[in-house]
């Protein structure tokens, strides 16, 4: 269990380096995407798999790839050298990382963790759904956060298909040159 | 001597999971000289038939070629992009394999979210292939990368969305649950009341594990060999092997998810722990029938690619999901 701990630790923080020190935007990808995968296997050790397979699927999986693409779409290739600079702004650097450095720890000490030990969270997907929906007496605040997403899915679906979307007479010429 | 002690966790674990590595490497080796068989075949030719014999051992004669070849990598590579890049792709197609019941009690991992983990880690295989692209360095390694990202990532929808059906009449996300609910002979499987996601599942597992009709990642003809064009020796044997890995752990979920995994087809055939052989048949089934499709149909061009996966499959998931959650509120 240390061992483990002791690796996902060192996996997650110095991948996470990787990234900012990195001069290679795509090493830098992929080094988040190591980090991500230290992540995920923390939320193994806590015994809560589902949590950790959504987070490989998301972060992993789709957030990464969408950055390469990104990446590879927008550098022109005569010049794809994918060098970035590393910024020199030290001190809001510093204040910044200091500053949410503060509050993560502010929290974590106000709250109270006697109660909760690893692994007495829910393991069912079913109750998982359940929640999420608000049905069968849970809160339904997860309820309405849900729609929401899924309104904002839609409109991200709808917004791919006007952005991808042939204008008309597009493709004719080549049509006629080929004729 | 007590064997108990292999059956505890960290030992079990261990066993398993080196145990599906050698069934993953050697699917890997067979498979490729499956290919080779069928489609010397269905050219009305002998294939290889000098090493062993009919040719059997030519995987151990391929594997030693690869072992003592040297392992170029060109000089403006990105040396460990390119160099993790083929475990990258390894990796994820051996690991679902842990999750999959081959026979009563002999699944690795029951995981109660097993499809969930199937799915995450497919999405992982997408950036091997951009790794291997990304890392060669080489403007047909970048374009088939991309080619097969885009692809990947598109057929990934119809993919998941195929699976919906399953775990709705199922009423569970593990492996295990949905083998056992379709016990009790082949009429119960779930290949009949689901069969339109059961193509759409077999297209666009076509399409994750990057075959004909859709190898246009590969695309030999094109591109030369796309993200792979670089390698050469055991790297380019690790691609490979992932390739065939992925194949067969797609045949492997489609038998788990649609056609009854280990059960017999009538009852009186049961053959209790070595229902494995009925699991084991099954697959073969498929993936020679992936292995017939690579050897007869042509390659679709991207645009088709793009237009088969979003403009058919996703409507026809979407559809048939209303139609099994309609049924089954009203049953």
């Amino acid at each position: 269990m240390t061992v483990a701990f002791v690796f996902l630790t060192a996996m997650t923080l110095i991948s996470a380096l990787g990234v900012v020190l990195s001069r290679n935007v795509v090493h830098s990808a992929l080094l988040m995407s190591a980090s991500f995968l230290g992540v995920a296997g923390f939320f193994v050790m806590l015994n809560a798999p589902a949590l950790a397979a959504f987070q490989v699927l998301i972060y992993v999986g789709a957030v990464t790839v969408v950055i390469l693409f990104g990446i590879m779409f927008t550098q022109r290739p005569q010049v794809r050298r994918f060098r970035t600079i590393i910024q020199k702004q030290h001190w809001p650097g510093l204040f910044s990382a200091i500053g949410v450095g503060t509050f993560l720890a502010y929290i974590l000490i106000i709250q109270d963790w006697g109660y909760t030990k690893p692994g007495n969270g829910l393991q069912e997907p079913g109750s998982l759904g359940e929640i999420l929906l608000g049905v069968n007496g849970a809160p339904p605040i997860f309820g309405l956060l849900f729609e929401v997403i899924s309104v904002l899915l839609l409109v991200a679906v709808i917004a791919a298909i006007v952005v991808s979307r042939r204008k008309t007479g597009e493709g004719v010429d080549r049509q006629e040159v080929d004729g | 001597m007590s064997l108990d002690i292999l059956n505890h966790e960290p030992l079990r674990f261990l066993i398993s999971f080196a145990l599906i590595l050698f069934l993953v490497l050697n699917l890997a080796a067979i498979l490729t000289l499956a290919e080779r068989k069928v489609s010397a075949y269905i050219q009305l030719r002998y294939g290889p038939n000098r090493v062993g014999p009919r040719g059997l051992l030519q995987p151990a004669a391929d594997i030693f070629k690869l072992f003592t070849k040297e392992n170029v990598s060109p000089n403006r590579a990105d040396r460990w992009i390119f160099l993790a890049a083929p475990i990258a792709m390894f990796i994820p197609a051996a690991a679902v394999w842990l999750v999959i019941p081959f026979a009563p009690e002999a699944v690795v991992a029951d995981l109660n979210i097993a499809i969930v983990f199937f799915i995450a880690i497919t999405s992982i295989g997408a950036l091997g292939v951009i790794m291997a692209g990304y890392g060669s360095r080489s403007n047909f390694s970048l374009l088939g990368a991309l080619r097969g990202a885009a692809q990947m990532i598109s057929y990934e929808v119809p993919l998941i969305l195929s699976l919906l059906g399953v775990i709705l009449l199922a009423g569970s996300l593990s492996l295990v649950d949905i083998v056992n609910a379709q016990s009790g002979g082949f009429w119960h499987w779930y290949f009949l009341p689901q069969f339109p996601m059961f193509v759409v599942f077999y297209i666009a597992g076509l399409a994750e594990a990057r075959r004909v009709p859709f190898d246009l990642p590969e695309g030999e003809s094109e591109i030369s060999g796309g993200f792979m064009v670089e390698y050469s020796g055991m790297t380019w044997g690790l691609i490979q092997a992932s390739e065939f890995a992925s194949m067969g752990l797609i045949s492997a979920l489609h038998v788990t998810l649609f056609l009854g995994g280990w059960q017999p087809p009538v009852e009186f055939l049961d053959l209790g722990n070595f229902d494995w052989i009925w699991f084991g048949l099954k697959t073969a089934l498929i993936m020679f029938t992936f292995q017939w499709i690579r050897w007869t149909v042509p390659r679709l061009r991207m645009d088709q690619l793009m237009d088969f996966g979003w403009k058919i499959l996703v409507p026809i998931c979407l559809v048939w999901l209303l139609v099994t959650a309609g049924v089954m509120l009203i049953i």
